[in-house]
């Protein structure tokens, strides 16, 4: 009996793996083949939405302490010096060190889908049109360009994997690509925008794909960062195991590739201006109309329609939304989660708007001529007259904020304004507005009792939110010390700089919906304001290279036009005289500010660790300002006290901060990876 | 059900039981022996002075007897007195070099060649000495003694040049992208801390001073005496400790460095 059963298996055995025909040499039916997926545009919208799904989007899922595609606590503009919040403030000296790691150990991921496609797509090309297949050869090359575009703007020179690493097919050796030089890296971002600018349609095919523009748009961007490293950058080097110059350019060839590069930045913003396809988005504008002006800008980031907009990070709920109203609502709008104010704006960045009271020195004018605070009747006259731009960006004390009045206010003076009013941060009689006065108002003579009001508080300030010190006015009304929407003494929940963000903010958004991840509002990855900001930077940069026409442009007059529209559209002061580098500089400071870009800029011009902040630069540790509206009972009005901000953000940076550490980890497990030279 | 819980918690007991009563234990022998060193001034035997961080002095030992990959750099920091000691080195031959405020000793030129290697190949067994003998860019000394007045510390420093320009150029110059100006002085601190190991990686920003000086514009201040106050106003009965830095235009490994004297301690008086 058992030794039949014996047998039998035996002969079934033999049977079945010494057959002649492969019956069983079949690819499994679970899984997906190229076959299918390549097989018409249902399957390639279905690979392209993978690879979409790992875009290095700087969007509303981004920022440098958590990195790429994690939604928690998004303050864009708290490292560029736009904004400090509660829990971002700082110079961005390395990416995802909260959470998530670095950059570099997920790029290769879409590289290689990037890859893949180019590879293999060929085979099976007559399942398409014409159209269809160029356009999936031009979205690889993008998420491509995309990539090396991201590495290099983080790491310099990167390896170039341009083909399929076929893995366990290959022996160990061909596996390891080692770091091109930047030169070549950038070399490659150009050739890979420019291979999908060839082949894409002039027009998305579908909502979301990229198309023409977007491509040259992202090449514009690109080049200009390639051509700003070969001009400013001091720091290159030659890599350790390959003698590779994997960061910088040679100085022999730096000005040359830096001319090249601005060159192609300056061609491919003309081409989208020049096709007429994009505007600004002027829908609401109207001439010498403040008001107008101001809700035209805030209306733009919220109209999906709008001709300005040339690539939109779209979010649905619930599957993809995220938390940018939760985070970053004033105060006292705050919603379920317990978040608020994460994007305070500073004084530094409300300093470069026109329309302010300013002292000859640009800062903001508080101080009468004996150096006595100005007084003002409302806590929002010293914004009267501010720059359309500023006010759709910027809430200000006392702005109105979904039907509600936002009330900013860091306490209550309550002495004599016989004489005046002295400058609040004194201690023990000596006036210190530098970094080694007072850091908070719980520390002033007015507040201790101390110095000229010994024995004697006229200050009156809120711990908290919930925590406040009151007074009671004249006509027996009990005031809080500090605003519903702070600043508070120690709970940073407030407006920690005396502003709070406007831009982005949904004005209709109830509050039951204020929460994380239910907020849809789309992000600007790309938008006519900064191609235009793009020429003009590229064409004042080719004429300091020596060149007045290019293409038959007047360089100077394709500048002057850029910031013309876009001051006139932000209703600032119109352009005086002819628009420098500084000029357009400082304009795309204000245009793009919280839109993850500015990031990148003062990376780009070598200028974070130089540039002189309130004293300092931040290679010796720099701090912004706050402005900080206090109410005097005796005057019955506001007064404004200008100086660093309370919480102190210190903003660090030294030169080496511009290229990122190369994982450690990476470098010690492959023979032919290169640390940054001199680390 | 019960006979599933049993398996399950049998095969987690097998997991636990492998895991915890491997064969054999990490018997390699940890890192014992020491290296430790000074790095001086070849011309007067002195120490060169320097920040405790990544912006003083680097001591980068590499391995020589790994030969299976490139070695690892293993790069640790100098006592702010130009000393240096790693008591937990594993037993064998290795490169070591430092790069501080000083003419590199490793130079290479633009096309990666070496020009100069005056690092040290040596074997590491028990208590290795080394010394490294360099040219640093800078001398900064105390003239006399720092004054206390309100809260404020005023000193007089003086900063002498300790490698002549035609030596700097000299060297400096075979490696590429050369100019003159590298060797000008482009600021001088007066650093405040509470604690005696004060510099660049640790000062109160609050106290401490920066001049800056524009072009070869400190030229004829070299070795004249420069007063220098700290900012703000150090509270009573407070001990601080100070350190004046001076740096050129010209960096190492990526990073322009200071040049310090030694610091000393300042008492506040009380009111």
């Amino acid at each position: 009996m058992k030794l039949r059963y014996l047998v039998l298996l035996l002969g079934l055995t033999i049977g079945t793996f010494t057959s002649c025909r492969k019956y069983l040499d079949i690819p499994p039916k679970n899984i997906i083949q190229d076959k299918d997926i390549f097989s018409g545009e249902k399957g390639m919208q279905l690979y392209l939405s993978l690879m979409y799904s790992k875009m290095p989007f700087e969007d509303f899922k981004y920022s440098p302490a958590r990195g790429f595609f994690d939604d928690w606590l998004v303050t864009p503009g708290t490292n560029e010096g736009s904004s400090i919040g509660r829990d971002a403030g700082g110079a961005m000296t390395s990416e995802g060190w909260a959470r998530n790691g670095p950059y570099w150990t997920m790029a290769f991921s879409l590289l290689r889908d990037a890859n893949y496609l180019l590879k293999n797509l060929p085979k099976y090309k007559s399942n398409f049109t014409d159209a269809e297949f160029r356009d999936y050869i031009g979205e690889a090359y993008f998420a491509r360009a995309m990539v090396f575009y991201a590495l290099a703007k983080r790491y310099g020179g990167v390896p170039l994997v341009t083909n399929v690493l076929e893995y366990p097919k290959y022996p160990a050796a061909k596996l390891e690509v080692p770091r091109s030089s930047e030169e070549e890296t950038w070399n490659q971002v150009l050739a890979d925008f420019d291979s999908a600018i060839a082949y894409l349609p002039e027009v998305s095919p579908v909502r979301g794909y990229s198309n023409k523009y977007v491509a040259l748009s992202f090449k514009s961007e690109a080049m200009l960062f390639a051509a700003c490293v070969a001009k400013y950058n001091k720091i290159t080097g030659l890599g350790q195991k390959t003698k590779v110059r994997v960061i910088g350019f040679n100085p022999n060839t730096a000005m040359a590739a830096s001319k090249k590069y601005f060159e192609e930045a300056y061609k491919a913003a003309r081409s989208v201006i020049k096709s007429g396809r994009y505007a600004l988005y002027m829908k609401e504008w109207a001439p010498n109309d403040k008001e107008a002006q101001y809700k035209n800008m805030v209306d733009m980031f919220f109209d999906i329609s709008s001709p300005e907009n040339i690539y939109l990070k779209e979010y649905q709920y619930p599957y993809t939304a995220h938390g940018y109203d939760a985070y970053n609502i004033p105060r006292q709008l705050m919603g379920g989660n317990g978040y608020s104010a994460g994007n305070c704006p500073t004084l530094d960045f409300v300093e470069l708007f026109d329309g302010i009271p300013k002292n000859p020195d640009g800062t903001i004018k508080v101080f009468d001529d004996r150096g006595k605070y100005l007084l003002f009747d409302h806590v929002t006259d010293i914004f009267a007259n501010a720059e359309p731009r500023l006010r759709a960006y910027v809430i200000f004390p006392g702005d109105n904020f979904k039907g509600q009045v936002i009330e900013i206010r860091r306490g209550i003076y309550t002495g004599s304004v016989v004489n005046g009013i002295d400058p609040l941060r004194t201690v023990n009689g000596v006036t210190d507005y530098s970094i080694s006065g007072p850091a908070n108002y719980n520390q002033v003579d007015a507040y201790t009792g101390n110095g000229a009001f010994m024995g004697k508080k006229v200050l009156f300030l809120s711990q908290s939110g919930t925590q406040h010190e009151t007074v009671t006015l004249a006509d027996g009304t009990v005031m809080n010390a500090g605003g519903k929407s702070g600043p508070f003494t120690s709970d940073r929940t407030g407006a920690i700089t005396g502003f709070t963000v406007r831009k982005f903010l949904d004005p209709n958004l109830p509050q039951s919906l204020v929460l994380e991840g239910h907020s849809t509002q789309p992000f600007p990855l790309m938008r006519y304001a900064e191609v235009l900001l793009n020429a003009a930077e590229a064409a004042a940069e080719l004429i300091l290279a020596g060149e007045s026409t290019f293409e038959g442009d007047d360089l100077q007059a394709v500048a002057n036009q850029a910031i013309t529209d876009i001051r006139r559209r932000a209703g600032a002061d119109p352009l005086t005289g002819l628009a420098t580098l500084d000029t357009i500089r400082k304009e795309r400071k204000k245009e793009l500010a919280f839109e993850n870009k500015i990031l990148w800029d003062i990376r780009r011009w070598r200028t974070q660790h130089s540039d002189k902040l309130n004293g300092s630069t931040q290679q010796d540790g720099a701090y912004y300002r706050g402005l900080y509206p206090f109410y005097s009972t005796k005057a019955n009005k506001y007064f404004f006290d200008a100086g660093i901000e309370e919480s102190r953000k210190l903003f660090r940076f030294t030169e080496q901060d511009y290229y990122f550490l190369i994982p450690p980890g990476e470098v010690a497990k492959s023979p032919v990876i290169d640390q940054q030279p001199g680390r | 059900m019960k006979c599933a819980i049993y398996c399950i918690n049998a095969v987690l007991l097998l997991l636990f039981l492998s895991t915890t009563f491997s064969c054999r234990i990490d018997n390699y022998a940890p890192p014992k022996e020491t290296l430790r060193g000074r790095v001086v001034n070849a011309a007067t035997g002195e120490p060169i002075l320097t920040d405790q961080g990544a912006e003083g002095i680097r001591v980068r030992m590499r391995e020589l007897t790994w030969t299976a990959t490139t070695p690892e750099n293993l790069d640790f920091y100098c006592m702010k007195d130009g000393a240096f000691q790693n008591t937990k080195v594993f037993k064998g031959f290795y490169n070591v070099r430092v790069d501080g405020p000083f003419i590199p000793i490793v130079r290479v030129d633009m096309n990666g060649d070496t020009l100069a290697d005056e690092s040290k190949n040596i074997e590491i067994k028990g208590v290795t000495e080394i010394e490294f003998r360099v040219q640093p860019f800078l001398k900064v000394e105390w003239v006399g003694k720092p004054i206390v007045n309100d809260g404020k510390i005023t000193a007089t420093i003086k900063v002498t040049r300790a490698v002549s320009p035609e030596e700097f150029q000299a060297k400096i110059k075979p490696m590429g992208n050369y100019n003159d100006n590298m060797l000008n002085v482009t600021d001088v601190r007066l650093f405040v801390s509470q604690v005696p190991y004060v510099g660049y990686r640790e000062f109160d920003n609050r106290y401490s001073t920066i001049i800056n000086y524009i072009g070869n514009s400190f030229e004829p201040l070299l070795g004249q005496p420069i007063t220098i106050t700290t900012q703000g106003i150090i509270p009573p009965g407070r001990t601080v400790f100070i350190r004046a830095a001076a740096r050129i235009n010209y960096a190492t490994e990526g990073i322009k460095r200071y040049n310090y004297n030694e610091a000393i301690r300042v008492d506040i008086p009380r009111k």
